[in-house]
């Protein structure tokens, strides 16, 4: 069953995403503000508790979140992934009601033909604008790119924030590496 | 009335002066080694977070007893905070024990702020509130299990606490005024603190988390007086130290877990302390790291001064299950086999509990607590150790069939990865000689991935594959006579025990996920009583008295590991919404 909703997601994704296009965004072109609109939306909407603050996402105590930065993803994909969720998988849907039946048919599949796959219900919902903002923060700021670095943490969090000190050199910890005897 | 007023300042000016000549003497409400030390005999206290040194967590306070715990009521509530999210958490989640002195109560939320509540008087009245200002993203994005933090201890006039991001802190147990603090744990290593600290003789002893981030673990001692570190023991051995050669691969100790982050018990006989230590890492690729990758997945025997290990207990070597050992060890006094005879009891995360003679660490009893075991086909009686165990291979597969390993990447085990116990303490019971264990009967699944020469990344996950949910787990309160080993009751539960055990001569309180509190007959394990919350608990417990009438609290907000990673296999508690409350029950 897994392997065969991930070979519809494949094969209807970029359809269903193009369909949608046209009516629910209306405009394409990322914008510095809207950009910024999404970084506050990967927050809220707690992208980070899964993808983590740089998009890298990574395997752990549940499940192993796709990372954003070497995603193959386009716009449109990005943007039915949001609304659709992941089927099979933890990636929530983001859409209020997109399973219900409507207009916009995730991936061609709906409610009983995923079963028991069908993706969970986000924490939070989003507008289409807030889709589109949180689809162009990911494109602009975080697909694509290597390793996280310091710019980009003080960037997300703020100059002096203690969550990026660990990027100032790219080293770990220095006694981890090394142990050192016991006692003080 | 006048010139008796006067009379009485002017002695209490006298004794003051006299104070000052003589040295400032204890107050009576002061914390002392010895108050410490007879913590048991304070019947309406709860001075430490295991109630006294040997982790008993007993109250032989029985007003509310097997006859009349069904007229137990809310005496009051009273809401918390630390809900807020931070780091790849959405919010936080209470773990902590409370203290209890004299009818004052101290309590902690996730983020670690701590609340100094009068429970006198029938009623609870916040006094005061210290708010750490814990680092949110700086310590919850290395955070494996929530948001969490389990309590404060006392020591003279202080109270004494750890935060997320890896402080000790001492404040003024009169005002909350914090007084001084250290950083002792690091989270740019990806280490983190929630256990509750021990007070032991002037010294705070620190365990730390970050097992699934590729620490090198440790346990610390921090001299309350002079604010220095006294000593500092790792549970991965440095390069020639003894149980260096159980690290095969070269440089795979330096990640290699071993976290201590449950508070251990403690024998002023021996000045022993005893500590559990967690799992290896990566978690489940144990092919990364040949050997028995000591001392992870152990109990520790401690010399209290110096840190010194005396001697080790190792349950799972070469562990590919992610079986913690973290729990605390249970310190009883019982006859076996005719023999009497000084055990430290372990309910570990792979469904046994054991015995051993605290003296030496030497096997006495295993057995398993919970309904299934598929990992191993038993202990060896003679040596506890898992029978399939062979020290001769640097890989171990035990029941290959179910075991994570590099041939079988997807592997089904019971217990699952969070074990048969997890961190909530177990009680017991010394007059019948029985240990409850909060049990989680549970299976999962393990998907390995294997572990490359770059995949470990400061702060990042660092675990060898991961778990899923696809099996109902259950729970159970299970009870073993210390006395055989062997399992004398179960008392099954819809939900797993997430939050801890606590014994008085006729009952044993726990509680669920979903909501209930719950009262069991101590022999029977019939269930006499239950409360529902309204919100998930996954918090000990505890009992006080004050002003001849005897009390029940519990922290109430479920966070912690489960409903962000195991979630799935309980699904109705999908639906508990986040919380932050402490209950307070009375007849």
């Amino acid at each position: 069953m897994y392997v065969k909703l991930i070979t519809a997601f494949s094969a209807v994704t970029v359809v269903a995403a193009v369909s949608l296009h046209g009516p629910v965004f209306a405009h394409d072109a990322p914008l510095q503000g809207q950009a910024a609109q999404g970084k506050r939306v990967f927050q809220q909407a707690n992208c980070i508790g899964c993808h983590k603050w740089h998009g890298g996402g990574g395997g752990g105590y549940g499940g192993d979140a796709l990372s954003l930065r070497a995603t193959q993803l386009d716009r449109d994909q990005i943007i039915e992934t949001v609304l659709c969720g992941r089927p099979g998988t933890g990636m929530p849907y983001f859409r209020r009601g997109i399973y219900d039946g409507g207009e916009h048919q995730c991936y061609g599949l709906g409610r009983q033909e995923l079963g028991k796959d069908i993706p969970v219900e986000a924490g939070t919902f989003l507008r289409p604008n807030e889709v589109a903002a949180v689809t162009d923060y990911v494109l602009a700021e975080i697909k694509g790119k290597g390793e996280p670095t310091y710019a980009e943490c003080s960037a997300f969090f703020g100059d002096n924030a203690r969550v990026c000190n660990v990027y100032k050199t790219g080293q770990p910890a220095s006694d981890a590496a090394q142990p050192s005897k016991q006692g003080s | 009335m006048i010139s008796g007023r006067i009379a009485m300042r002017n002695l209490a000016l006298a004794c003051t002066a006299l104070a000052g000549l003589l040295g400032a003497p204890a107050r009576a409400d002061d914390i002392t080694q010895d108050r410490l030390l007879n913590a048991d005999k304070e019947q309406g206290n709860w001075l430490l977070h295991h109630r006294t040194y040997s982790a008993n967590r007993f109250s032989p306070l029985n007003q509310i007893n097997r006859d009349t715990v069904k007229g137990l009521k809310v005496a009051w509530t009273m809401a918390l905070g630390g809900v807020e999210g931070g780091g790849i958490w959405s919010h936080g989640g209470l773990e902590g024990t409370p203290i209890v002195e004299n009818g004052m109560m101290y309590v902690t939320d996730g983020w670690g702020s701590v609340y100094k509540i009068d429970a006198r008087n029938g009623q609870g009245k916040l006094l005061w509130r210290m708010d750490p200002k814990t680092d949110h993203d700086w310590a919850g994005a290395v955070a494996c299990c929530g948001v969490d933090n389990r309590g404060v201890a006392l020591w003279d006039d202080m109270v004494i606490s750890h935060t997320l991001d890896g402080r000790l802190m001492a404040m003024k147990k009169d005002t909350g005024e914090i007084v001084w603090q250290r950083q002792v744990a690091d989270p740019d290593k990806g280490e983190a603190v929630t256990a509750a600290p021990l007070v032991v003789k002037d010294l705070a002893i620190t365990g730390v988390a970050g097992g699934e981030y590729g620490i090198r673990g440790w346990i610390a001692a921090t001299d309350l007086k002079t604010q220095k570190e006294v000593w500092r023991t790792y549970t991965i051995p440095a390069k020639g130290e003894p149980g260096s050669e159980t690290w095969k691969n070269e440089g795979t100790a330096a990640n290699g877990g071993g976290s201590t982050w449950v508070t251990g018990s403690y024998d002023p006989t021996s000045n022993t302390l005893f500590w559990g230590v967690g799992n290896p890492g990566p978690d489940w690729d144990n092919a990364h790291r040949p050997g028995d990758n000591l001392y992870t997945d152990s109990a520790l025997a401690l010399d209290l001064d110096t840190g010194k290990i005396k001697w080790h207990f190792q349950h799972t070597p070469n562990d590919p299950y992610d079986y913690d050992s973290v729990s605390e060890n249970v310190l009883v006094d019982v006859p076996v086999n005719g023999r009497q005879t000084k055990l430290a009891l372990t309910a570990d995360r792979n469904g046994f509990g054991y015995a051993v003679d605290r003296a030496t660490g030497e096997f006495v009893w295993g057995t398993p607590f919970v309904k299934k075991v598929t990992w191993t086909s038993g202990l060896n009686p003679e040596t506890g150790k898992p029978v399939e165990y062979d020290p001769s291979q640097p890989v171990q597969h035990y029941n290959a069939a179910v075991t994570p390993s590099r041939e079988n990447k997807v592997a089904e085990m019971c217990p699952g990865n969070m074990g048969g116990k997890n961190w909530p303490p177990t009680a017991y019971n010394p007059t019948l000689r029985l240990w409850y264990i909060p049990t989680i009967e549970s299976c999962n699944t393990i998907t390995v991935e294997e572990t490359k020469p770059d995949s470990f990344k400061p702060r990042e996950f660092y675990t060898g594959g991961g778990p899923s949910q696809h099996q109902r787990i259950t729970g159970s309160v299970t009870a073993i006579d210390v006395t055989t080993g062997k399992v004398a009751g179960k008392a099954e539960t819809p939900f797993p025990q997430l939050g801890g055990l606590l014994a008085t001569p006729d009952l044993v309180f726990a509680s669920q996920p979903s909501g209930e509190v719950l009262a069991y007959d101590a022999k029977t394990l019939q269930q006499l009583w239950e409360f529902n919350t309204g919100g998930g608990v996954n918090a000990p417990p505890i009992t006080f008295s004050v002003d001849g009438k005897q009390y029940l609290a519990i922290l109430v907000g479920l966070g912690g590991a489960w409903d962000k990673w195991f979630i799935e296999s309980t699904p109705e508690l999908k639906k508990m919404q986040t919380g932050s409350m402490l209950y307070v029950f009375a007849l």
